[in-house]
C-alpha cells in the first residue's frame, strides 16, 4: 500500500518537494515545507484498485504502454516459472501451508469485508452526523438570537409612543376638570337664579290662597240667621215641588 | 367662556401592542383602559356650558338690578385653567428611557457583532470529513485533549468518556 503511495505520488512530487519521494511515509504529511497552507485533500473514498484482489492496477497501467494487456499476466507467468525452475523458491510442506491459509483468508475477507467496511463507516458516519448536527443547531440558534435582537431593536423604537399616551392622559384630564368647573359656575348661578323665581312664585301664590281664604271667612261671616232661615225654607220648597213632578213623572 | 383648544396626538394602539413585549402586556392593558375610560368621561362632558337664558330671567325676576348685576359679574368671570405638574415630569421621564433605551439598543448591538462572528466561524468552518483532528481542534477548542495533565490515553478522566 505504501509502495502504491509511492508510485501515485511519484509524478506529483516530481520537483514539488526537496525531500523526495522515498521519505513519504503517511500521507497527510505532504506539504513538508512550512511555506504551503492550502488545506489538504480529502482522504480518497475507496482504497486502491487492486486486480486479483492482490496486485494493484497501477502495475497494469504501467506496462499497457509498451506490453498491452496480456504484459502483466506474462511478466508474473514468467517470474514464477523462472522461480520454480531455478529453485529460487523452493516448494515445500510451508507451500501448503501458506496455499491454504491464503485460500481462507481471501474467503473470509470476500465475503465478511464489505459488511465489516459498512460497520466501521457507520461509526465514523455518526460521529461526523453529532457533529454536524452540533453545528447546525448552533447555527440555527444564533440566527434565531439575531433575529430576537433585532426584534427587541424595533420594540425599543416604539418607547415615544407610552410617553405620547401618558400626556394626552394628562392633557384629557386637565380638559375634563376646566369643564367640569366651568359647568359647575354655571349650573351654581342658574340655581340661585331659579331660587329668586320660585321665591317670588311662592310669595304670590301664597297672597292669593290668604285672600281667598280671608274672603271666604268674610263671606261666611257675614250670612245672618235670618238669612239662614229664609235660605233653607226657600230649599225646602223647592224640593217639594221637585218631588212633586217626580211623583207625577213616576205614577204617569 | 370658550373651551380651550384640546392638543391631543393621535395614538395608533394597534401599532403601540405589536411593539409591546409579552411580558408587559398586563401594563399595556392597564394603561390602555385607563386612557380609555378618561377619554369616555372627557367624551361625555359637553364643550361648552348651557346657556343662561337671561332675558327670561330679567322679566321674571322682580328685584330691580339684580339679573343684570349676576349677568355682569357671570361674564366678567374668569375661571382659571387647572395647573399641569404632570407633564414635565413625564418628559423627564421619557428624557430618561431615551438614556436606558440608547444604552440597551448598543448593547444588543454588540451581542449581534458577536452573535455574527460566531455565526461566520460556522459558516466559514471546513466540512467535518475533510477535518483532520488538528483541525477539529483548532476550531472547538473545547475539544482538545490535555496531554499534559493525562499523559496516558485516553487523555481524559474515564467519567467522561
Amino acid at each position: 500500500m505504501l509502495s502504491r503511495l509511492v508510485i501515485v505520488s511519484a509524478n506529483a512530487l516530481k520537483g514539488s518537494s526537496p525531500l523526495g519521494a522515498g521519505l513519504v511515509q503517511v500521507s497527510r504529511c505532504l506539504h513538508a515545507s512550512p511555506q504551503s497552507l492550502s488545506p489538504v485533500a480529502p482522504l480518497p473514498e475507496k482504497g486502491g484498485k487492486v486486480r486479483h484482489g492482490i496486485i494493484p492496477e497501477e502495475l497494469f497501467q504501467l506496462l499497457y504502454p509498451k506490453t498491452g494487456v496480456t504484459g502483466p499476466y506474462m511478466l508474473g507467468t514468467g517470474l514464477i516459472l523462472y522461480m520454480l525452475s531455478k529453485e529460487i523458491y523452493v516448494i515445500n510442506h510451508e507451500t501448503f501451508a501458506a496455499a491454504s491459509i491464503g485460500a481462507v483468508i481471501i474467503y473470509g475477507i470476500k465475503k465478511f469485508g464489505p459488511s465489516v467496511a459498512a460497520f466501521a463507516d457507520k461509526l465514523n458516519e455518526d460521529k461526523v452526523a453529532k457533529a454536524q448536527e452540533v453545528k447546525d443547531s448552533a447555527m440555527t440558534s444564533l440566527t434565531q438570537a439575531i433575529e430576537d435582537e433585532k426584534k427587541e431593536q424595533w420594540r425599543v423604537e416604539g418607547r415615544s409612543m407610552l410617553f405620547d399616551a401618558k400626556r394626552n392622559n394628562v392633557a384629557m384630564l386637565l380638559e375634563t376638570n376646566y369643564r367640569e368647573r366651568i359647568h359647575m359656575v354655571t349650573n351654581e348661578v342658574k340655581k340661585r337664579l331659579d331660587y329668586q323665581v320660585a321665591l317670588q312664585d311662592l310669595q304670590r301664590r301664597m297672597a292669593q290662597e290668604h285672600m281667598v281664604n280671608w274672603v271666604e271667612k268674610n263671606v261666611v261671616s257675614s250670612i245672618t240667621p235670618q238669612q239662614e232661615k229664609e235660605s233653607i225654607a226657600k230649599c225646602i220648597t223647592d224640593l217639594k215641588a221637585l218631588a212633586k213632578t217626580t211623583q207625577a213623572k213616576v205614577a204617569v | 367662556m370658550a373651551g380651550r383648544r384640546l392638543a391631543l396626538k393621535a395614538i395608533d394602539w394597534v401599532a403601540f401592542a405589536e411593539r409591546v413585549p409579552p411580558n408587559q402586556k398586563g401594563m399595556f392593558n392597564a394603561l390602555k383602559t385607563r386612557s380609555d375610560a378618561i377619554s369616555a368621561k372627557l367624551a361625555s362632558l359637553p364643550e361648552s356650558p348651557v346657556a343662561i337664558d337671561w332675558s327670561y330671567y330679567k322679566s321674571a325676576v322682580a328685584k330691580a338690578g339684580m339679573v343684570d348685576e349676576f349677568e355682569k359679574k357671570f361674564k366678567a368671570l374668569k375661571i382659571p385653567e387647572p395647573a399641569d405638574m404632570q407633564t414635565s415630569a413625564i418628559n423627564a421621564q421619557e428624557a430618561e428611557a431615551e438614556k436606558d433605551a440608547q444604552a440597551y439598543v448598543e448593547a444588543s448591538k454588540a451581542r449581534i457583532a458577536q452573535y455574527e462572528t460566531e455565526l461566520d466561524k460556522f459558516k466559514n468552518m471546513i466540512p467535518f470529513d475533510q477535518m483532520t483532528i488538528e483541525d477539529l481542534n483548532n476550531t472547538f477548542p473545547e475539544t482538545k485533549l490535555d496531554t499534559v495533565k493525562y499523559p496516558y490515553w485516553p487523555h481524559k478522566p474515564i467519567s467522561e468518556l
